[in-house]
């Protein structure tokens, strides 16, 4: 029995628990700007290598496996080192400058900067932070991202 | 669901505003200026999520970890790093001329250097006779001490963003004559490969990451001329004190006389010399005793050739030939 357990567990997927309605996906793709016949547009590259100056575009999935809604979701996201975050497309998001310990909009946060403080960039976001308001539902899933460039 | 929707309304919209008139080759090149992040490193993300299951319990949960790895970028920059041409004598051997090669990639790469002297641009070729790098990093040719390159043997190693001096070492062909110039360029790449910007090099980079050809082509170089300038010059500064109690020792009230004797050899003039010196601190100049080989100059700015400046005193001697000294002396108080 004991044998068992632990097979099951091996061969669960990564994020899921075992009691868990809700499984993730964290995704990395390459943003390229593609220009064509039709024009210029962005394209999502599924790379494994990225060059300094490149932006990559982090997709967090969810899914609501469960045979019930669930509340309170929240994901957070710390920026990888290397990377300099850029935008993220959800006016909702919350921010932080400050690894993780206050959190609000970018515009609201503010940097300490010589004697005084600045207002924060982009580029001083150290987490990214998604609550949704509302409910999951059982079977619903969705996507949340942000981009950000390769120093 | 909804996110999904927002995603891609953003990336249209991004895509709207990111249309710039520019020809495309197809390859994006990297920017050149900045080395950027180390070619080989792993960017690692992992995110957590919580939520409140059906049954009223809290649950955290991490993602899973996603790995992408930085590609390496190829580029070089080699600049002429002495301060004007290099001053040299016909017949002259082992005339240094310094250069400054910097890994401007992501990643540590040899370099392979080539000198060349035959460039044109000049009276004469210089032949280059080594190229030595400068082992010991001082930024100084020092013979015997900095290590003479050898192409495939000892390319130097240089890291991401640093630099290293390389000296390109010639003689002067003997029929050279005063004012010529003769020019000699440096030029490097990574052994691993240049080329058109864009071209790829799989596998090649730091850690076995592609490695691609960045905006300067990976090759870079620069050159410099040997001037011909076969009057040279010495130039000695001395001084004598004498105290107001007819002895020499460096009291307040002590008069210091100055001398500055330029001494030009070898052949032809040396034009637009001009001896400047600046006032020391805690004395003051003594009015009227600037002398150029031993007739008075006076303080302003005149028909004569010396002046003082309120801070130091200029004499302009113009053309002066091989062969030929020229004395200027002035006096100061000590305070």
């Amino acid at each position: 029995m004991k044998i068992l357990l632990t097979l099951i567990a091996l061969a669960a997927p990564i994020s899921a628990m075992a009691d868990g309605q809700i499984s993730t996906k964290l995704s990395a793709f390459v943003e390229k700007t593609v220009h064509d016949a039709n024009g210029t547009k962005l394209v999502l590259e599924d790379r494994k290598q990225i060059f300094p100056g490149e932006k990559v575009v982090y997709v967090l999935s969810y899914h609501n496996a469960g045979q019930a809604a669930v509340s309170n979701f929240a994901i957070t996201d710390p920026i990888p080192g290397p990377v300099s975050f850029e935008s993220t497309p959800d006016a909702n998001a919350l921010v932080s400058v400050d690894g993780g310990k206050s959190w609000g909009s970018l515009a609201t946060l503010k940097i300490a900067a010589g004697s005084g403080f600045r207002a924060a960039r982009p580029e001083d976001v150290t987490h990214v932070r998604w609550a949704l308001k509302t409910a999951i539902p059982a079977g619903a899933e969705g996507k949340l991202s942000f981009r950000g460039t390769v120093k | 669901m909804r996110f999904l929707v927002h995603l891609q309304s953003c990336l249209r919209r991004a895509a709207a505003v990111g249309v710039v008139a520019s020809i495309s080759l197809g390859v994006a090149v990297p920017a050149a200026h900045a080395a950027g992040t180390a070619a080989g490193t792993n960017i690692s993300n992992t995110a957590s999520a919580s939520y409140t299951d059906s049954n009223g319990k809290a649950v955290t949960l991490a993602s899973n970890t996603v790995q992408i790895t930085v590609d390496e970028i190829l580029n070089v920059k080699v600049a002429a790093a002495d301060p004007g041409n290099v001053v040299s004598q016909a017949a002259a051997t082992n005339q240094v001329m310094t250069f400054t090669v910097t890994n401007t990639g992501n990643g540590q790469q040899p370099f392979a250097l080539t000198a060349n002297g035959n460039i044109g641009g000049g009276q004469f070729n210089p032949t280059v006779t080594s190229v030595v790098l400068d082992t010991n990093g001082n930024g100084v040719y020092d013979p015997g001490v900095d290590t003479v390159y050898t192409p495939g043997k000892n390319e130097p190693v240089i890291k991401p963003d640093a630099s290293i001096k390389v000296f390109v070492l010639s003689t002067i062909p003997a029929t050279a004559t005063n004012g010529n110039l003769g020019l000699a360029s440096l030029s490097a790449q990574p052994t691993i490969g240049a080329g058109t910007p864009g071209t790829v090099l799989a596998g090649k980079g730091n850690g076995g990451v592609d490695a691609v050809v960045g905006a300067s082509g990976a090759l870079s170089s620069d050159k410099n001329a040997y001037v011909i300038q076969q009057a040279q010059m010495t130039f000695v500064k001395s001084a004598v004190i004498a105290d107001q109690f007819g002895g020499a020792t460096p009291v307040p009230g002590a008069t210091i006389t100055y001398s500055l004797v330029a001494n030009v050899t070898g052949s032809g003039a040396l034009s637009g010399l001009v001896i400047t010196d600046v006032i020391p601190p805690n004395t003051t100049y003594q009015a009227g005793s600037m002398t150029l080989q031993g007739a008075a100059l006076t303080d302003a700015a005149d028909s004569d050739a010396g002046s003082f400046t309120g801070t130091g005193i200029n004499v302009a001697l113009g053309s002066v030939p091989a062969g030929q000294t020229r004395t200027v002396t002035f006096k100061v108080k000590i305070n």
